[in-house]
């Protein structure tokens, strides 16, 4: 199985004709992210696993256009500029905001973006080579963004994903603004599918392991978190969309 | 209040029938006197337990008392129930294995009926909820004090139960009900008590060594996967569960697991860092509670000299912390005598002795509540009553062992 998924990784890395996700950093196009956002080309990636839950099979290819999307989880503060009714313990403005989904998804319409998808926000976290995490294959403890009390880029060593995201393992879950579906080719019937909760990606920091996986996919009810810490970052259509 | 114990003699499949000790919450109000003997004290928590906390066999581990509950005292948070009930399941083995008194083992078995029923309510063979009610409707708490797990019974109808289970309940299954097969158990419970971690941990087996929930999903804390990332402690927990229910149930199946787990992924290496050192603020009792529970049963288990060795080492890390920690966690005493019975080493000091002799274990107090309801959220002052079960299984552990004196 593991050498399937190699070979498969050589495929996709020979078809992109790069190893290096910064080598298609949007200066190639003549556009720039905007502040506090960075760029993911547009192309293939690896998709899903094949050793996780039975919701995250197959792995497959999938792709998606250009984007751009944030660098870290939307905080306290930014949030609370677009409703100050938003309330948080003090001292906490720079750690990510614990909203519902129609809050999150209110609040990146009001930022002029949105909400990503499911497989925006995997290629983000993962680039194009499968990896297990944002940062490679194998696990470390210092990589993750481990207590409430430091919810945003609070990790000892600050990893960034292939294109310079932070925090895509731990500290809270991340809103997508898919319905919790399965993928394509997956047989195995889930009651929970359907367009009744919607998927929330990277775990938090209340959670084993793997749930940091950058394949791993939950679900939850839209507006009924409970004391799941989930909060969410944005994404916005890059222009020059399409891989040349 | 006397605890009314029943006359008739208990089926071995008791999860369908009605304890006869009854589910009256608040009913004890006598609290354990610090100037009275420890074995008094001792008696009080144990009629605390089970007046004020017990919920059909199981602990409810905080208690929260009208008018928090509303109309219904026994609610609280429900998450750790597995840990109080275990440990009374522990307490009570190992009381009747000192005392021989049947009662003593009419209640551990009763603790063991709460287990069964714990399996029983979801449903399906080898899923363990975390806690369950007898109720039809939803609780006010199921979704503030937890995550929502909770699900109405297709098994037992009128209950609900809360699912997501973790490795940490998982340990408090395996480990009780195996003190609770070795000390206590007669000739037919001991074959319920097998039958039951063989359907538990034979479902863990299948779904490649992670528990699963009712979704077919991994749960939040179910990991101990080998083709998955996952703690050093996860890897003994799982070494221990398949250690104990081959001893349990004689099957091949679950040595050939723990073989294949430490020859093709190195299991019995990983766990050795089971306990994390440095940097010291990441120090977790927590985790040592889990782990020395594992390591009790692994080197009292495991006869290969090279893997004693490996368990031993694990527990010379937890031994670094623990011979100098402060005793006034509640299970930490525990480590402390559980230490001094694996290893035989006289390392007692006046200092463990003191707080071993004194084994403070409970807490009433008085707290504030969000409640939901048809009309919005209200706020609603109570007390909150924290089992005392650690501090009876801290006593009756250390009386089996002859640490504590009968007369103290």
């Amino acid at each position: 199985m593991h050498g399937t998924r190699l070979t498969f990784a050589l495929v996709l890395f020979l078809y992109l004709g790069t190893a290096n996700p910064s080598a298609a950093q949007p200066t190639a196009h003549g556009t720039h992210p905007p502040p506090g956002m960075v760029y993911v080309p547009a192309g293939p990636f690896l998709m899903g696993s094949d050793k996780g839950d039975p919701d995250e099979r197959p792995l497959h290819t999938d792709s998606t256009n250009a984007f751009y999307i944030d660098t870290y989880e939307v905080s306290n503060r930014a949030f609370a500029a677009f409703d100050p009714s938003h309330r948080f313990p003090a001292g906490r403005e720079d750690n990510a905001a614990i909203v519902t989904w129609s809050r999150a998804d209110a609040y990146a319409r009001w930022a002029g973006k949105r909400l990503p998808t499911e497989r925006e926000w995997e290629k983000a976290a993962r680039g194009t080579d499968g990896r297990r995490f944002p940062w490679g294959d194998t696990f470390e403890e210092s990589f993750v963004t481990w207590g409430p009390e430091n919810s945003r880029g609070g990790s000892i060593a600050k990893p960034a994903s292939p294109y310079g995201c932070y925090d895509m393992a731990g500290s809270v879950w991340e809103w997508t603004d898919d319905w919790y579906k399965p993928y394509p080719g997956n047989p195995r019937p889930m009651e929970q599918y359907g367009e009744r909760y919607k998927v929330m990606r990277g775990g938090s920091h209340f959670n084993d392991w793997a749930m940091w996986r950058t394949s791993h996919r939950y679900y939850l009810l839209p507006e009924e978190i409970s004391r799941y810490p989930v909060g969410f970052r944005c994404v916005m259509d890059a222009p020059n969309a399409t891989e040349k | 209040m006397k605890i009314k114990l029943s006359c008739r003699s208990l089926m071995v499949c008791t999860s369908l029938c009605i304890l006869s000790i009854p589910l009256c919450a608040q009913s004890i109000h006598e609290f354990p006197d610090t100037t009275t003997p420890l074995r008094a004290q001792v008696a009080i928590s144990e009629r605390l337990t089970l007046g004020n906390h017990w919920n059909e066999g199981t602990i409810i581990h905080n208690v929260i008392f009208p008018p928090a509950g509303l109309d219904r005292p026994i609610v609280g948070p429900q998450a750790d129930c597995l840990d109080a009930t275990s440990e009374l399941l522990v307490a009570f083995s190992h009381k009747y294995a000192t005392t021989k008194d049947p009662a003593d083992r009419h209640l551990a078995d009763s603790v063991f009926a709460g287990i069964q029923r714990l399996e029983r309510v979801t449903g399906i063979p080898g899923l363990f909820a975390r806690s369950f009610n007898r109720t039809d409707t939803a609780l006010w708490h199921e979704k503030t004090l937890w995550y929502p797990e909770w699900h109405a019974s297709s098994s037992l109808p009128g209950y609900r139960w809360l699912g997501d289970l973790s490795t940490d309940k998982f340990t408090s299954i395996v480990s009780s009900v195996s003190m609770y097969w070795e000390l206590c158990a007669d000739a037919a419970h001991q074959e319920a008590a097998a039958d039951l971690i063989d359907r538990f941990v034979g479902r863990v087996v299948n779904d490649n060594y992670k528990l699963t929930d009712l979704d077919g999903k991994m749960t939040l804390w179910g990991n101990m996967c080998p083709d998955l990332p996952h703690q050093p402690l996860n890897s003994l927990l799982m070494l221990m569960g398949l250690k104990a229910t081959h001893r349990l149930t004689g099957k091949p199946r679950y040595d050939s697991a723990y073989r294949y787990l430490i020859r093709t992924h190195r299991y019995d290496d990983h766990q050795i860092l089971s306990k994390m050192l440095y940097p010291e603020e990441w120090r977790n009792v927590g985790d040592d509670y889990h782990a020395a529970r594992a390591l009790y049963l692994l080197l009292r288990y495991e006869d290969d000299p090279s893997l004693r060795n490996k368990y031993r080492m694990n527990l010379n890390r937890h031994w670094h912390d623990w011979k100098s920690m402060d005793l006034s966690w509640e299970s930490s005493p525990w480590f402390v005598m559980t230490y001094r019975v694996l290893t035989g080493e006289d390392i007692l000091t006046p200092y463990h002795m003191r707080h071993i002799r004194s084994l403070d274990g409970f807490e009433r107090r008085r707290r504030s509540f969000a409640i939901p309801g048809p009309n919005g959220t209200a706020r609603v002052e109570s007390e909150e009553e924290k089992v005392s079960a650690a501090r009876i299984r801290n006593y009756w552990f250390g009386r089996y062992h002859g640490i504590i004196d009968p007369t103290w």
